[in-house]
């Protein structure tokens, strides 16, 4: 490929990263003060919005609560949720906004939609613009793209005040925390958004779909003249805003952000990019703040940082070598097959490694297009567990899992009594991070295991071989650690609506309730001040070291399936077969 | 008191070694290798492969019968290894015990027939003795077992037990009644009731932790063998996914054959971390048993952790079992003093109260010391005038170790002489080295 396409491509990386390192303190630091209760720029507008929110419905914000409380009122919140959606997606023929009178879905699919969209996966088996309504898309699937984007950040918020604060029993009122966070983060910053995308040309309204008569008369599949083609219309620019934001993913559209409506143009490429990036990152420095040492959370993030540019330097590797057999033929150029012109090779392959290294899983190409290798990177970021940024709070909190695990085996290795942050881990907090950590991979291996074995799951693979392997392994790895991209190949049936349903739930609720117990566990802790006996865990070795551990255990964990999928194809593409 | 010999059994002990092969066999026992998850899984790995080559070999079917064959003994092979390991380091510290123990075999008692001094008595083993038994214990006898004097009053040497080294006086009535075996009369004599069964006493209570059999496991270890559950878990899924995986492929593809049980089993003993599993026991005992080889007993897990964490020991007084008459073994010149200055600095240090200690400095500064200071005449010279010299600080051997550990200056130098020297930093790590005390 030509050197000014690299050149260009190497400065939209670097732009992007530089300016997203730029965010991180000003986001950073402006989110501690959310949390923590603090008067910010935006509390005129919102305190007396607040105030009316609790007194509606009978919250006293300055009653605390401890893990289980937490907990429980998460799990009622997110299953309401849920449930509400589910109805909505169930009754939407009988349901207003609806201009092109779609039918309500089938109960298997409205459930997986259901959960999926609940548990901040997204993942689709349907087609937004020939399933879903208006008043779905908006009413029911945008409010929980806030709702669970919120509630994963109030998790963490919790896990940090486990950390900071010593001999206490509470970790703050998860009503309070859920409504700051939807008040002050995300509806401002998906309002700028918004605002921006519908500027530079995402579309923004209820019309009905428009037609427009075809220039040039074509014949459709069964032989019939087709003279009109159907453009679906709708509330895309709100719904695409908190879609990165929120590390959603769930596109309005089925070609999600390679649609022109939802993703015009480079500018809005580069900009949605940073939207998916932008609170997972930000939230580092609002860790290192809220525990009082800001390297903390700089260390945690340049972990992040070079698990990701590893990634992507990868992933941009395999795709401009593309296919062997493509070029032996004398096609010249870059190979761009799924992917978009106007995005180019590297406006494509930041997009895939930030939305699968968060929890995001809007794509801005067809991942099933990729080279093999090039389709294993975004894979191998989702198995990781999506702790590159990672998702909103659940990024972190599963980042922060693994630092436990690190701190723990370090210590041992140079006999020192494990310590982190002044708390030190013991037997519970292990189990806690171990759960945190294997949930989703013990979900992948298991479920994608049965799917092979049992007749309905291997049916509905429409590309058999290696790549079908690929494309199941993807889909469980993406449904259990709520990511919510495919590699598509998979019919929607009924067997994996509900499989991929059980893994979405699995992989999002153990974690996270594991995630409380262990705050619950660390902040009842005595802080101990640092001695010469401590790891520093706010220094370079510290930082190579979780790195190698997050690598060591996706590795060990996933190693022989992937060599089983896409390293074989990889071979087969190379030999030619 | 314990005369053992001096060089603690050695690894390659043949007695150690063949005790420790058939324990290792004895620990194949499912119930015992409970403790040990993931060996667990090794071993139903292994008894599974065992299985299938004796299928083989019966049928000829399946797999060729020497691969199953040569995976299964590889396989109990590798849980010998963990068993072998776990039995050695136990053998070790029970050989020790079986020292200790033979020593005090050797104390004979004097069991007397009445409750009094001039009453006729039978020299019987310590061993023999029993509840309610009644001996004699006369000068520079060794008190064979616990129990309390009844008539009469003796002085005592504890040093052995508490660690004091001045003798202590013991007699009938009253609290100061209670004597402990191990210890030895020094003047007088009395007579003793046994009041503790063999078996029961504090020797071998003492005994019983040396043999370290309930070693129980640190709070590290615990937290350490979840990791290892959770990864065995964990692969165990991987190895079952690679099973429908490779199944699948093979049909897919119409060539090739799917993975067998065998070569499952092997990759899965293959990545579970056995390694780790089958020495922490070992690696825990072995610890404890380096501690012994120090004279230092652990009392668990934890305190070998701790252990872990020091530098430099230093002791207020003797220990448990030492026994407590100290001796100077070496002076310590700093700041450019000479041998002799300390020689007479030492003379003059405070607290002279006790006289074990002045001997024993005498002892030493006469062998050791051709010096002219006059203090190693008879009688002790006129205090020297002028400052004390910076050497004769006393260093304080009461601070608590981790603190020494963290501040060594301020923990240790309480003189009041100026600033710590500088240059006796580097050797303190170095001074307690040489370990046991010269009589053990």
């Amino acid at each position: 490929m030509s050197n000014n396409g690299m050149l260009f491509d190497l400065l939209q990386i670097l732009a992007c990263l530089s300016l997203l390192t730029l965010l991180v303190k000003p986001l950073g630091r402006y989110m501690t003060r959310v949390y923590q209760g603090d008067r910010t720029l935006l509390s005129p507008i919102f305190v007396p919005v607040e105030n009316l929110l609790y007194r509606a419905a009978g919250i006293d914000p300055q009653v605390e609560m401890g893990w289980k409380q937490y907990a429980l009122a998460m799990l009622i919140f997110n299953g309401l949720g849920g449930l509400v959606l589910l109805a909505i997606l169930l009754l939407q023929g009988w349901l207003p906004v609806n201009p092109e009178k779609f039918a309500g879905f089938s109960w298997d699919l409205a459930l997986n939609t259901a959960v999926s969209f609940m548990t901040n996966t997204n993942w689709q088996f349907y087609s937004g613009e020939s399933a879903a309504s208006y008043f779905t898309q908006t009413l029911g699937l945008t409010v929980q793209q806030f709702l669970s984007a919120a509630s994963g950040m109030a998790i963490l918020i919790a896990l940090i005040r486990g950390f900071a604060r010593h001999t206490a029993e509470t970790l703050g009122n998860f009503w309070v925390d859920l409504t700051r966070g939807t008040l002050y983060i995300l509806l401002p910053l998906s309002l700028i958004a918004a605002v921006f995308l519908a500027s530079q040309g995402v579309i923004q309204n209820f019309s009905p779909y428009a037609k427009t008569t075809l220039i040039q008369e074509v014949q459709d599949t069964k032989g019939n003249v087709v003279k009109e083609q159907t453009i679906p219309m709708g509330p895309v620019a709100s719904l695409e805003a908190i879609k990165e934001l929120g590390t959603n993913g769930g596109g309005f559209f089925n070609a999600n952000s390679s649609h022109p409506f939802e993703n015009p143009t480079p500018v809005t490429n580069f900009v949605e990019i940073l939207l998916i990036l932008l609170i997972p990152a930000g939230l580092t420095y609002t860790f290192g703040h809220m525990v009082g040492s800001t390297r903390q959370g700089w260390a945690i993030y340049v972990a992040m940082m070079i698990l990701f540019v590893c990634a992507l330097g990868a992933m941009y590797w395999a795709e401009s070598h593309g296919n062997p057999l493509v070029q032996k033929s004398g096609v010249q150029g870059i190979y761009l097959e799924g992917k978009e012109v106007r995005f180019g090779l590297g406006g494509s392959v930041l997009f895939s490694c930030a939305t699968t290294g968060t929890s995001c899983g809007a794509v801005n190409n067809m991942h099933d297009s990729l080279t093999p290798l090039g389709g294993l990177v975004p894979l191998w970021l989702i198995l990781l567990g999506e702790i590159v940024f990672g998702g909103v709070g659940s990024g972190l909190y599963t980042m922060l899992a693994f630092v436990v695990i690190a701190v723990f085996v370090a210590g041992l290795m140079i006999g020192r009594t494990p310590e982190y942050l002044g708390k030190k881990i013991e037997i519970r907090e292990m189990w806690m991070s171990v759960i945190i950590v294997l949930t989703a991979g013990i979900v992948i291996l298991w479920f994608s295991g049965v799917s092979l074995l049992i007749p309905a799951g291997v049916s509905a693979m429409s590309n058999p071989g290696p790549h079908g392997l690929s494309e199941v392994l993807y889909a469980f790895a993406s449904t259990a650690n709520n990511n919510g991209s495919a590699l598509a190949g998979l019919n929607g049936n009924m067997f994996y609506n509900l499989m991929t349903a059980a893994a979405m739930l699995l992989g999002r609720f153990f974690p996270k309730v594991a995630v409380l117990a262990m705050a619950g566990s660390l902040v009842r802790k005595k802080y101990i001040p640092p001695s010469l006996g401590t790891l520093p865990t706010d220094q370079a070795p510290f930082v190579l070291w979780l790195v190698l551990v997050i690598w060591i255990i996706g590795a060990l964990t996933f190693f022989p399936a992937l060599a089983m999928g896409p390293m074989v194809e990889h071979l087969i593409m190379q030999g030619g077969l | 008191m314990v005369s053992t010999s001096k060089e603690a059994k050695g690894i390659l002990d043949p007695g150690v070694l063949k005790g420790a092969l058939r324990a290792s066999f004895k620990k194949l026992d499912p119930r015992a290798l409970w403790s040990n998850p993931v060996m667990l899984c090794v071993e139903v790995g292994s008894v599974i492969t065992t299985v299938n080559f004796a299928y083989g070999l019966a049928s000829g079917k399946g797999e060729p019968a020497w691969f199953t064959g040569l995976v299964s003994f590889w396989l109990w092979l590798t849980v010998l290894f963990a068993t072998f390991a776990e039995a050695l380091a136990e053998g070790r510290g029970k050989a020790r015990a079986e020292d200790l123990r033979k020593t005090r075999t050797e104390v004979m008692a004097k069991k007397l027939k009445k409750p009094e001094l001039g009453a006729p008595y039978d020299l019987v083993s310590g061993q023999q003795l029993r509840k309610g038994d009644v001996i004699l214990v006369e000068a520079n006898d060794m008190i064979p077992g616990d129990g309390e004097v009844i008539v009469g009053a003796a002085l005592v040497d504890e040093s052995a037990v508490t660690g004091e080294s001045a003798p202590v006086v013991r007699e009938a009535g009253g609290d100061r009644s209670a004597v402990t075996g191990g210890t030895r009369v020094i003047a007088n004599r009395f007579v003793m009731r046994i009041t503790a069964n063999p078996g029961e006493t504090f020797l071998d209570r003492m005994i019983a932790l040396v043999e370290g059999a309930k070693r129980r496991k640190t709070p590290n270890e615990i937290a350490l063998e979840v990791l290892l559950i959770a990864l065995t878990v964990v692969f165990l899924l991987v190895v079952l996914n690679l099973s429908p995986v490779s199944i699948y492929s093979a049909k897919a593809r119409g060539q090739g054959q799917p993975v067998t049980l065998t070569v499952i089993i092997a990759l899965f003993v293959c990545l579970i971390p056995t390694t780790i599993a089958a020495l922490l026991s070992a690696i825990g005992i072995a610890g404890m048993d380096r501690l012994f080889q120090r004279n230092v007993i652990a009392m668990s897990g934890r305190a070998i952790e701790a252990a872990g964490d020091v530098n430099v020991l230093l002791l207020d007084k003797t220990g448990t079992i030492t026994l407590g008459n100290r001796q100077a073994v070496a002076f310590i010149p700093v700041a450019g003093h000479t041998d002799a200055q300390v020689a007479e600095a030492a003379f003059w240090l405070p607290s002279p109260t006790r006289p074990r200690k002045v001997a024993a400095l005498w002892c030493w500064l006469r062998k050791n010391i051709n010096c002219a200071c006059g203090s190693c005449r008879p009688t002790p010279p006129p205090f020297p005038s002028g400052p004390r010299p910076a050497s004769a600080g006393w260093i304080s051997m009461s601070a608590p170790i981790v603190k020494a550990r963290r501040r060594p200056s301020s923990a240790l130098w309480k003189a009041g002489a100026g600033p710590f020297p500088r240059n006796l930093i580097p050797r303190l790590p170095r001074l307690p080295k040489p370990g046991a005390p010269p009589w053990w």
